[in-house]
């Protein structure tokens, strides 16, 4: 590589982009522990790992957001210093990060050409020309005037990722660009990767799927807990190599579970209506039912009401119209509260927003919503002893790491934030647990725990309601599947009588073929 | 035309980039983009905030210090008398703890609003609306024996506290009215009440002054010496750091209350009420305020008239939780050290000229140098490493 020829114009298969002994440590943790990783001109490059386990650290330092503590990049065989994203653009390297950099009211050209312009002016026409032709030669179907905050989530990837593109930039990194997609946009998306490839870009993609990696890389370098584990060649391995590469042992690729033994409904929804007035989304006439003993996963794309249902159930907010049941009390208008007391378990999306209180220690939160239970207080005061005995049980029991019940919960990873609602969630033998992305981030292990408790839980007879982005999840935990597209459930069938197409179909909100363009 | 530094850093050729920055100024080297960062720290240790707290207060003493310099006097020598009017001699200090009394009481007041998250900014309010409250039940209940007379008037005072306050809670979580704004305003409205009562209902036969008459000695809060003003309220001000102690600490009130300052989002999903969560802690905090109206008021000045309350102490109690950083225990600390200030300025007005006003000087610098410090100790300066070649 030292030898790479001035002009630039090396042929594929060299190294384009190197990070050397990459070493980068956050309080506490070290990201990256003397990286090594090259990625060569015109491939596809997958950085796979769990969460946490150092990709997206790599990726920003890649990019400029992060300096390494030690070690070096390269770009070419020559050092690279890179202080800012700004460096890197500069250096010919873009990065397209998970939460997407646009500006909502503005047009698709706007935005493309924010921090582009030099001039006092704004001169569009030449970057509506690139940006049409561009649509064009890769069948996107995007209006360069429509307003960004209106596009699909899909839509304005692709005008971050042309946003990128229009810098000028060799090398694209993707930081999990498909969370946000179906399967036909995912698809989409990696056609037109591919071709990019074979038009000379170079691509780092940042994921934790398995699946992703085969279909789409040329190589794969596999991170875990801030090391490299190696860099192979997609074509000599296969997805189970791969996992027993990102977690260190064999994993089970399939959650065992027997047949569901259904009961009553816990969970009667009948045709409510929810406005959006607190943007978390809207319901428009949704019906769903789950029985006690089985797991209703609910599919779909973020923001068709998964949120807004959430909320109608365990109370927090009220539809405008229509009834919830649960467990045969009318619920529709009953605060949280008294709810919680039907014996409704809620784990909800955002656990960080929603299911805890960070500068809270780790006992508070375990008891946080059932303060005012016999257990936990007498007339108003806190029972602390009792509190500190049910604490300790639950960290015994449900494992949570952490140093003491007294620790701030700030301070403890993803999983064990997870872990620490399950705990609260499930003490008290709950009938109906509403769960939302209850693996979303989480490590293997804590992924593989929580859905195992809730297979226990459903096999104890609780009902589940399981909302989720992660198919694999909703196939392999659920009884039944329902798909929610715009506020209601377009569809209901059981995992075995369907396939992962026809449930991407009905999230897309297609009866058939057609997907929103006109 | 820009004229060079002779030997401008940036200017020198580096003869050796491995040692890049080991002959530089260390300044130059602190505003070097990218030389030097700030990081967040996951969590600080609450000792740093006791140092950083710490840290805060020294800069105050040097920037008064200097301020003392401009005025022409030694900050030794006025250091010393504002010490010596604070805390030089017994009569000083025991003046000190009747000047902390009410402070304490409205510390406390806004501490606790604030834990809750609810920006309760009318403790000045609170605190004439508690005497007003006194007053009413002296004056519409005199036949009660002196101790049932006591508690009631307490009571009244805790109540019409708490009803002031319950105002700006109700349109808070009625109508998501800012509780800033009402508080505020409410302040001015009960100033002008208390004008209306002081010349009109209440007003004093004997005086064309705005003022009540003089409360009969039987309802003096009795005094722990007989050579100070220092009454029965300051033992009250420290029952109440204890009672709200143990209410954030120990009770689910407190545990919900404190849920809501920290993650309303979060404390409603786990069926928190929000609103009654809410309107309870605006009413805790009202009524400490008002009691201690109803300290002043029996303890010291046993009328109203137009200056009652002129000391703002309602004021000053939120400098006292903010710089006591919400802790009950702390605001005792704070309230004795701002009620040091302001006895030992007379003082050092007296024997060295400096303005009285310094105090509020002193209490504005503390209170942004302490809430400065308080965000700085959740951050970390980092020498990023460079790498040449």
């Amino acid at each position: 590589m030292a030898d790479t020829d001035q002009s630039g114009a090396a042929a594929p298969g060299e190294n384009i982009l190197v990070a050397e002994e990459v070493t980068k440590v956050f309080p506490g943790v070290v990201a990256n522990d003397s990286v090594n990783v090259a990625i060569r001109r015109a491939e596809i490059h997958c950085l796979l790992g769990e969460n946490g386990a150092g990709k997206t650290t790599l990726a920003d330092i890649l990019y400029g957001v992060y300096q390494p503590d030690e070690g070096r990049v390269l770009l070419e065989g020559e050092p690279l210093e890179l202080n800012s994203p700004r460096d890197a653009i500069e250096a010919g390297i873009g990065m397209v990060h998970q939460h997407f950099e646009l500006v909502p009211p503005m047009s698709v050209i706007e935005n493309v050409v924010i921090g582009t312009q030099a001039k006092q002016w704004l001169d569009l026409t030449e970057a509506r020309r690139r940006l049409e032709e561009f649509f064009a030669d890769y069948d996107v179907e995007i209006d360069p005037d429509a307003e960004v905050g209106r596009l699909s989530v899909g839509e304005q990837q692709w005008v971050e990722i042309f946003k990128t593109l229009y810098f000028g930039v060799e090398i694209l990194i993707l930081d999990e660009p498909t969370a946000v997609l179906t399967p036909q946009g995912i698809d989409e998306l990696f056609r037109i990767l591919r071709r990019m490839r074979d038009e000379g870009l170079t691509i780092i993609l940042i994921t934790h799927k398995l699946k992703e990696v085969m279909d789409l890389s040329d190589r794969v370098t596999v991170l875990r807990r801030g090391k490299v584990v190696g860099t192979v060649d997609t074509a000599d391995v296969d997805q189970r190599d791969l996992a027993r590469m990102m977690v260190g042992r064999e994993v089970l690729m399939q959650a065992d579970k027997a047949a569901s033994n259904v009961g009553e409904p816990v969970l009667e929804v009948e045709e409510i209506h929810l406005e959006s007035d607190t943007g978390r989304g809207s319901l428009d006439g949704l019906s769903i039912t789950v029985g006690s003993g089985e797991i209703v996963g609910v599919a779909g794309v973020s923001g068709n009401g998964q949120n807004a249902l959430f909320d109608a159930v365990v109370g927090v907010r009220h539809p405008e119209t229509g009834s919830i049941r649960i467990t045969g009390q009318d619920t529709t208008e009953s605060a949280p509260h008294r709810i919680a007391t039907l014996g409704v378990a809620s784990v909800p999306a955002d656990r960080i927003a929603q299911g805890l209180m960070m500068d809270f220690s780790v006992k508070e939160n375990l008891v946080l919503g059932n303060q005012r239970e016999r257990q936990f207080s007498r007339a108003g005061i806190l029972n602390r002893g009792q509190i500190d005995a049910f604490a300790a049980e639950s960290i015994d029991t449900y494992e949570i790491k952490t140093p003491s019940a007294s620790q701030i919960t700030r301070t403890l990873s993803g999983g064990n934030l997870q872990k620490i609602i399950m705990a609260r969630e499930l003490s008290g033998q709950p009938q109906l647990i509403v769960a939302h992305q209850p693996t979303r981030g989480l490590d293997i292990a804590a992924t593989e725990y929580v859905r195992r408790r809730l297979i226990q839980e459903r096999d104890r007879g609780a009902g589940v309601l399981l909302m989720s982005e992660d198919l694999d999840e909703i196939f392999q935990l659920s009884d039944r599947i329902a798909v929610i597209y715009d506020g209601r459930i377009v569809a209901v069938t059981e995992p075995d009588a369907t396939t992962l197409e026809q449930i991407g179909m009905h999230m897309a909100g297609a009866s058939d073929t057609d997907r929103g363009s006109q | 035309m820009s004229e060079q530094v002779a030997d401008a850093p940036q200017d020198s050729p580096r003869p050796d980039d491995h040692e890049a920055g080991a002959g530089r100024d260390p300044l130059s080297m602190l505003f070097q983009p990218g030389a030097w960062r700030l990081e967040r720290r996951l969590h600080t240790r609450p000792v740093y905030e006791l140092y950083a707290t710490l840290i805060a207060l020294a800069i105050t003493a040097v920037i008064i210090g200097l301020l003392v310099i401009i005025v022409g006097v030694s900050p030794l020598d006025a250091f010393a008398s504002l010490y010596e009017g604070a805390f030089g001699n017994r009569e000083s200090a025991l003046e000190t703890l009747v000047q902390a009394t009410p402070l304490i009481l409205t510390g406390l007041c806004a501490a606790i609003a604030f834990r809750a998250g609810v920006w309760n900014i009318g403790g000045q309010g609170q605190f004439i609306a508690g005497a007003i409250g006194t007053w009413w039940v002296y004056d519409t209940m005199p036949g009660l024996p002196a101790p049932v007379l006591f508690v009631a008037m307490f009571a009244g005072a805790a109540v019409f506290g708490a009803v002031w306050a319950t105002v700006a809670s109700v349109l808070l979580v009625r109508y998501g009215t800012n509780e800033i704004l009402t508080t505020v305003m409410l302040n001015f409205v009960i100033d002008s009440g208390l004008s209306w009562l002081l010349s009109g209902p209440w007003q004093a036969n004997d005086t064309p002054y705005s003022q009540t008459e003089r409360m009969v000695e039987s309802t003096f809060l009795p005094r722990f010496f007989d050579d100070s003003r220092l009454h029965l309220g300051f033992a009250l001000a420290l029952v109440m750091v204890a009672v709200v102690h143990f209410l954030v600490r120990r009770t689910t009130l407190g545990f919900e209350l404190r849920a809501i300052g920290v993650n309303k989002q979060a404390a409603s999903y786990k069926g928190v009420s929000v609103g009654a969560a809410i309107i309870a802690v605006m009413a805790i905090s009202g009524a400490l305020a008002g009691l201690a109206g109803a300290g002043e008021l029996l303890g010291l000045h046993h009328r109203i008239n137009f200056e009652f309350g002129g000391q703002a102490v309602g004021f000053t109690g939120i400098i006292v939780a903010l710089v006591a950083r919400l802790h009950p225990a702390g605001v005792i600390v704070v309230a004795v050290a701002f009620a040091g200030l302001i006895n030992g300025a007379t003082q050092m007005q007296v024997g060295t000229g400096i303005p009285a006003a310094l105090v509020d000087v002193i209490e504005g610098v503390a209170l942004v140098l302490v809430l400065l410090a308080a965000v700085a100790c959740r951050y970390r300066l980092r020498k990023i490493a460079h790498h040449h070649g």
